[in-house]
């Protein structure tokens, strides 16, 4: 809270432009997202010409490629002052009070979402810019593998190129649904769902931010270097053979690893350490129980990932054969090491989404959210049961037969804690007053499609049946109903949800409902057709199919389009919103939640008085909660409080 | 919160009438779902012409059975809540709905339910695989099977008989033994309904009995690299005496 706690000084107005430039900041008024890039090109640049006449073994191409991109980000993250505050203070001159309040936006407009901003609120804007940016990225490889697909014997592009985009296209939209949710709406959001007035380390969230953007550099970067044509899980041995793409690949996912971990860490913190006074966890918002279940599953398996990767860069770059098994290395080694995080990377993608449409819900149905004992039990057991089950997708590879039925078992089980959250969903809309906006047909969205994501997992998780299905289109449209049916839904509930807090402009609610049916009819016919596909034996990942397969391809082909213009129609309602949207007011939905409870656009130091909570935040129908008369007046931990009571700051309404 | 009574009766009779519509909106679902789930996934499944692919179906129509009724649950619900509660203004409702923030009752029924189904899928599952998994025949014909980029071959050990293409007799079980040579492939017969992977220096396996004469395809079905879509060979299923006669012809012999 360090440095985003102030005082209010700023309140009434947007909070960052108005107010007079404090004396602060020293070097870091010169550093941005320009110094950056400039000083990781330079860096890359000299690590290259150092490292490329040293090495000289058949292996040197990957060995500098990987050096690098590892100059590329150290010179990122020192160009954009990540590091200006443990060096300053290794140097015995630490940031001063002005240099902290620099240092979280203070007076500095627009300027500082291209900073290194410890403001929690820059950097959910950050995330959200960046993930839908790479999730536009992703979908227009997304048309470009659906056109090449669009009938048999098509020559759009060559395999090669196919090859490379269907991994690129993996991959990026991986990374990005992982971040969607949690990345803007967790940074943003969370802090003040849960009346604090930031995170628990506001520097390190930052790092979290510019560690993953370097990374995501580094991962586009792959598109110049021949691609990932092996898949989005990269299987050993096959990578071993792949482009300097490969290369690129395992150095984006160590930067994206560590970003995750330091994210994961920063979010667990602020979630147990930072709640207001009355808060306990039978109070706190379901989101934020789902954004802590989430960031536990990538404190735990994210490593994983980067153990597999610090491997396949050893293989590749200086010849150790860890997943070569010419050289006694083990394919299933790599295997399990992908998927040991694989797989909870599916929930890592799906929870956020999900309990984000459990924490709208109540609010557009007018009703409490039914059962929250029932909804942590659902969460806890998804999280617990979604790391006991990675080898479900090594039924058909030989590595343990006498395993498939345990794994069988253990997938078969997680429908139970699933199942609990569509009771929950189902019982707080059931009898409610259904109000439809865009976020809330979004939930409803969720509904339909989840379910089919949901119910084709147990045919999967059935190994006889796992046996026909795995390795065809079947899979493919299973895991695009849970992550996009599921995770991507659950974004657009929560995006039309909070981006009038967040923007303090509302989404136009017409283009909305037009990119909804778009987006809703698009999705359904590209999948649906692709299970029939599947079915009908088509095999994923490959550039051209028997002339069998060309009705449901070109139904799929077709069904893409038309979710690729719901996309863009989405896309012109934020541009037009942000431009010249309707003004929103502090609380436009009737939410209860403590985000709500503050103004529009939300003040640098969020709330004026820390609100103090007396009930969970569900209490439709109920009368209102009073809060203590004693502690009325209380305005958070000593030190951190304001002077006095704000009277711009506050909704007029008692804190609860 | 102090509602006459007479208010609270009329409410109890109306939540009953939701629940009946409710109930009968998702009966008409799953009856359309049984209807598709009966008569679509075994047409538009590969030709079954082995005896885990007629296996595999059976699973597949009862999975999405038991699936229709399921998902009717949540689509009957949604579908009744948008048609039935829906606030009238399309602006924000004027009342909030009942505070119901527990049904110990609907809580208990779905996790029993929803336990059993598991249970049952589970139960159906590890049947399924042990009867896959049993021991082969003596008489099981092994072939080798071997990937490399981006082609299959064949031997047949025990006849002395290398060939690009799979033949097989039809009824007698086959062990086929799978190796690449170069990286991950994976060896599917969509009509057949097995598939393992090609691993370099290591031999998996999978087996089963054609049961129909016939031409069908053998896949690819692990990226394998760049003419991974183009990797594809067939089997030819023929009589016993036909597979007898095609050995013979490639300079093999036939065990008596």
């Amino acid at each position: 809270m360090a440095t985003a706690a102030v005082t209010p000084g700023s309140a009434g107005g947007n909070g960052h432009g108005s107010v007079a430039v404090p004396d602060g900041g020293g070097v870091m008024r010169r550093l941005n997202i320009g110094t950056g890039i400039v000083s990781g090109v330079i860096v890359a640049a000299i690590f290259w010409a150092i490292f490329r006449p040293l090495l000289h073994s058949p292996w040197a191409d990957d060995a500098v490629v990987n050096l690098t991109f590892l100059g590329w980000a150290i010179g990122f993250m020192v160009g954009i002052g990540a590091f200006t505050g443990p060096l300053r203070w290794a140097g015995g001159r630490d940031l001063t009070f002005e240099d902290r309040e620099y240092m979280a936006g203070r007076g500095q407009g627009r300027s500082r979402y291209f900073k290194f901003c410890t403001d929690h609120k820059v950097v959910g804007w950050q995330y959200l810019v960046l993930g839908m940016t790479t999730l536009g990225i992703g979908g227009v490889m997304a048309m470009i593998i659906r056109t090449q697909l669009s009938r048999p014997d098509n020559h759009i592009v060559t395999p090669q190129a196919y090859n490379a985009i269907v991994g690129l296209h993996g991959i990026i939209m991986i990374l990005s649904l992982s971040i969607i949710v949690t990345g803007p709406f967790g940074n943003f959001i969370m802090p003040m769902m849960i009346g604090a007035r930031g995170m628990a380390f506001p520097r390190l969230n930052a790092l979290s931010f510019w560690l993953l953007f370097a990374g995501v550099i580094v991962l586009l970067s792959a598109f110049f270097l021949g691609g990932i044509p092996t898949g989005w899980n990269v299987y050993a041995p096959l990578s071993l053979q792949g482009p300097a793409g490969m290369d690129a690949y395992l150095m984006g996912i160590l930067l994206w690893a560590l970003s995750s971990g330091i994210a994961a860490v920063n979010m667990i913190v602020t979630a147990i350490t930072m709640r207001t006074k009355g808060m306990n966890w039978g109070r706190t918002p379901i989101f934020v129980w789902g954004v802590m279940a989430t960031m536990v599953l990538s404190l735990l398996f994210f490593p994983a990932f980067q153990a597999a990767m610090v491997l396949l860069g050893l293989d590749r770059s200086i010849g150790t054969s860890f997943y070569d098994p010419n050289g006694g290395g083990s394919q299933w080694l790599y295997q399990n090491l992908f998927w040991l995080f694989g797989h909870p990377e599916v929930y890592i993608v799906l929870l956020p989404g999900a309990i984000a449409i459990l924490e709208i819900a109540p609010v557009f149905a007018r009703k409490p959210l039914f059962s929250h004992r029932v909804a942590v039990l659902g969460i806890v057991g998804i999280t617990t049961l979604s790391a006991l089950v990675w080898a479900h997708h090594m039924f058909t590879t030989g590595w343990a037969p006498a395993l498939n039925g345990p794994f069988m078992l253990t997938t078969e089980l997680i429908s139970i804690p699933t199942g609990l959250l569509f009771l929950v969903i189902l019982g707080t809309i059931w009898r409610g007053r259904i109000w439809t906006t865009v976020s809330m047909l979004f939930v409803y969205s969720f509904l339909w499609n989840f379910v089919i994501g949901g119910v084709t997992g147990v045919y999967l998780g059935d190994v006889p049946l796992n046996y026909q299905l795995h390795g065809s289109l079947f899979v493919t449209a299973h895991f695009h109903y849970t992550l996009i049916g599921g995770g991507l839904m659950g974004f657009f509930a929560a995006f039309y949800y909070w981006f009038p807090k967040m923007s303090g402009r509302m989404l136009n609610e017409f283009l909305g409902k037009v990119s909804f049916w778009l987006i809703q009819i698009g999705f359904n016919v590209v999948f649906l057709a692709m299970f029939f596909v599947g079915m009908q034996g088509q095999p994923r990942r490959v550039a051209d199919y028997a002339p069998r397969f060309a009705t449901g391809n070109g139904i799929a082909t077709l069904g893409a389009y038309i979710l690729g213009a719901g996309m863009l129609v989405f896309l012109w309602n934020v541009i037009v919103t942000v431009r010249r949207g309707e003004v929103a007011i502090g609380n436009p939905w009737g939410g209860k939640t403590l985000e709500w409870r503050t103004t529009t656009p939300v003040p640098l130091d969020d709330f004026a008085e820390l609100p103090v909570v007396v009930s969970d935040p569900y209490t439709y129908g109920e009368p209102e909660p009073q809060p203590v008369p004693a502690i009325a007046g209380a305005a958070g931990a000593p030190g951190t409080a304001p002077p006095g009571p704000n009277p711009a700051a506050s909704s007029g309404e008692a804190p609860s | 919160m102090a509602d006459p009574p007479d208010t609270v009766e009329k409410d109890a009779s109306a939540s009953r009438i939701h629940v009946r519509r409710a109930v009968l909106l998702w009966v008409v679902i799953t009856v359309l779902g049984i209807v598709f789930a009966l008569f679509v996934p075994s047409r538009v499944f590969p030709f079954q012409a082995s005896s885990d692919a007629t296996r595999i179906t059976a699973t597949f129509i009862a999975f999405t059975v038991l699936g229709a009724a399921v998902a009717a649950v949540v689509w009957a619900v949604a579908a009744y809540t948008l048609w039935a509660f829906r606030s009238g203004s399309g602006g924000p409702p004027e009342s909030d709905g009942p505070s119901v923030r527990r049904h110990i009752r609907a809580e208990a029924a779905w996790i029993t339910v929803s336990s059993i189904l598991t249970l049952v899928a589970i139960v159906w599952g590890l049947a399924a695989l042990s009867s896959v998994s049993s021991a082969a025949s003596s008489d099981a014909l092994i072939v080798n099977v071997t990937g490399q980029q981006w082609v299959w071959s064949y031997s047949y050990p025990d006849e002395h008989v290398n060939s690009p293409d799979l033949v097989l007799p039809v009824g007698r079980e086959v062990v086929f033994r799978v190796t690449s040579k170069d990286v991950v492939h994976s060896f599917w017969i969509p009509s057949f309904g097995i598939k393992v992977d090609a691993n370099p220096a290591e031999v998996t396996q999978t087996r089963t009995t054609p049961t129909v004469p016939g031409l069908y395809e053998v896949r690819c079905a692990e990226l394998c690299g760049l003419y991974h879509s183009y990797m594809e060979s067939q089997v030819k299923v023929l009589t016993r005496s036909g597979f007898e006669a095609w050995v013979k012809a490639n300079g093999g012999k036939v065990e008596p």
